[in-house]
């Protein structure tokens, strides 16, 4: 299903201005997101990448400047933007099952009042079978492993059937081969469904090898562009204040099987 | 037993008991989930000032509890959505204040202490032909309103950030929530009073939530749960001659133990059965990172 025609922006976002009372956290942002495309938001803690992504969620609303997203302001109505968090804390045995979690997907088209049909089940363990966990959708979300719990996480963005994908820091947490795969998963079910992925990550390395651009931030956009003209700019050891690491960018590499 | 059931003051305490523990029990899951136990137990005593005041103004004193509980649950949501206290501070500020205001209120009126017992502990066997309507409409309204928005008080309880992001009005609902636990909570006093209504908001999803499998069985054996306290706690009190609301939380604490070891005996047995789990996968599976 195409979301956009080709060449057009999936994200375009124009001098974004953000402050959380005196302290502010973004000063003139401005980049843009083509269709179909994957790129990674980096910095350090603090530069202001979550609160870029609640600004295009349409969690914040922004002081200043503008957001555009699939040609619509965010939080409108059209075909929505799947959301995967960094994880989700549940209270010690609470007893949600993994296609219950998959099925909040769906709520957004099932309306107020109503409660999930046969067809929304349907689609929620055909979303669990595209990220390989059609097995494990009765077991409770908390019995899953971080990776799984993850994958569970994209089936639940998927399901709604979006054009954008907005990943905060999906790898948190997970050891250098689960991020791997993680990053071919999710490039093989971009490349399947045309989806465009926007991505804030700490993972540096990781991401440098899947996205085909890099935005690095640091309360405003201090360079963007393919992975290795990023990496090899000034600007990486003056944020980081260290020097870049050591990365072999290959735009749709592969870091494992999905 | 049947001696018990035949009296007509018995009659109305169980179905009284039975629709409220019902809705404390849904009301429950959520307060687990939400990890609201502390707001329970403060919007509770804080219906005490509300008591006090409706007594001093002649008013009646579920109505006026009803809606100083409501401004407090409120007062402390706006407080902490602005970030600048945590909750648990402003429970801690409001939870006191508004108690003391009750007992200040109440001793300006020597009159108005028997009344007060019955407040703090609760007192379900005399509950009054016109009290049953008012309760069973508050309580009415509550489970109406969580079987409305029962999926997203879910999902904003699971994941807010992403339930903002699919487009749900979290403020309101979360202001929504407040309001139908400070209304339970104002009916559920007649049950067993201010002092333990927080408990009966805690312990049936417990229960629940360590023998179910799903969030449906939770609801589920979270209602039985306090179905069953309430009936044989009442029992145990007109058997024994013990405090009602006391018997009923002491019975469902009871409960919680038996299930909660129950169910630690059957882990270690190794033996896990589920009320609606799916397929298993199969041994040697390959395992996703």
């Amino acid at each position: 299903m195409i979301c956009a025609p080709d060449g057009a922006q999936a994200i375009q976002v124009e001098d974004l201005w953000f402050s959380f009372g005196n302290r502010r956290v973004l000063e003139g942002v401005s980049f843009q997101v083509a269709a179909g495309s994957f790129v990674a938001l980096i910095g350090p803690n603090g530069a202001g990448k979550s609160t870029v992504l609640r600004l295009l969620l349409g969690v914040l609303k922004p002081q200043r400047g503008q957001i555009t997203i699939l040609g619509r302001p965010p939080g409108g109505q059209g075909r929505p933007i799947g959301y995967v968090p960094q994880g989700i804390r549940l209270p010690k045995g609470f007893p949600i099952s993994v296609l219950d979690v998959v099925l909040m997907g769906r709520y957004a088209n099932v309306g107020l009042f109503r409660r999930p049909g046969k067809e929304d089940q349907r689609l929620a363990r055909a979303s669990l079978e595209s990220v390989g966990m059609a097995h494990l959708a009765g077991r409770r979300f908390e019995d899953l492993s971080g990776g799984q719990q993850q994958r569970v996480l994209i089936a639940r963005a998927l399901v709604g059937d979006p054009c954008l994908l907005v990943l905060d820091e999906p790898t948190a947490g997970l050891d250098p081969a689960a991020r791997a795969r993680f990053y071919g998963s999710v490039c093989d079910l971009q490349r399947a469904r045309g989806l465009t992925l926007f991505c804030a990550s700490h993972d540096v390395e990781d991401v440098a090898q899947h996205a085909q651009n890099l935005i690095l931030l640091d309360h405003t956009v201090r360079a963007q562009g393919a992975p290795q003209e990023v990496l090899k700019g000034m600007a990486i050891p003056e944020v980081y204040h260290f020097p870049p690491p050591h990365v072999h960018a290959e735009p749709h590499g592969h870091g494992g099987a999905p | 037993m049947i001696e018990f059931l035949s009296y007509g003051f018995i009659q109305r305490a169980l179905l009284t008991g039975s629709v409220l523990g019902a809705t404390c029990a849904v009301l429950a899951v959520f307060v687990v989930l939400r990890r609201m136990a502390f707001i329970g137990v403060g919007i509770s005593h804080a219906a005490l000032g509300g008591v006090a005041l409706g007594l001093l103004a002649g008013l009646p004193p579920v109505a006026s509890a009803g809606v100083f509980s409501v401004a407090v649950a409120w007062v402390i949501g706006l407080i902490t959505r602005r970030g600048e206290v945590s909750q648990d501070t402003a429970i801690g500020i409001f939870f006191p204040t508004a108690m003391a205001l009750g007992v200040a209120l109440i001793s300006l009126s020597p009159t108005y202490r028997q009344d007060l017992m019955g407040y703090l502990f609760g007192s379900i066997l005399s509950v009054a032909p016109q009290d049953l309507w008012l309760l069973l409409g508050l309580a009415g309204i509550s489970l109406g309103v969580l079987a409305l928005f029962f999926k997203e008080f879910l999902f904003l309880g699971v994941d807010e950030e992403a339930a903002k992001a699919a487009g749900l009005p979290a403020d309101f609902l979360n202001y929504l929530l407040l309001s139908i636990l400070a209304v339970t909570i104002v009916a559920a006093m007649k049950l067993v009073g201010i002092v333990l209504v927080s408990a009966f908001l805690v312990i049936p999803a417990a229960t629940g939530q360590t023998l179910a499998r799903s969030v449906r069985g939770m609801v589920l054996l979270s209602v039985a749960s306090a179905l069953v306290s309430v009936f044989m706690g009442l029992w145990l009190s007109w058997l024994w001659n013990l405090p009602s609301g006391a018997s009923i939380v002491l019975f469902a604490a009871a409960l919680f133990f038996a299930s909660y070891f129950g169910n630690a005996v059957r882990n270690r047995a190794g033996a896990l059965p589920s009320d609606d789990q799916g397929p298993t996968p199969p041994s040697g599976h390959p395992r996703a990172p």
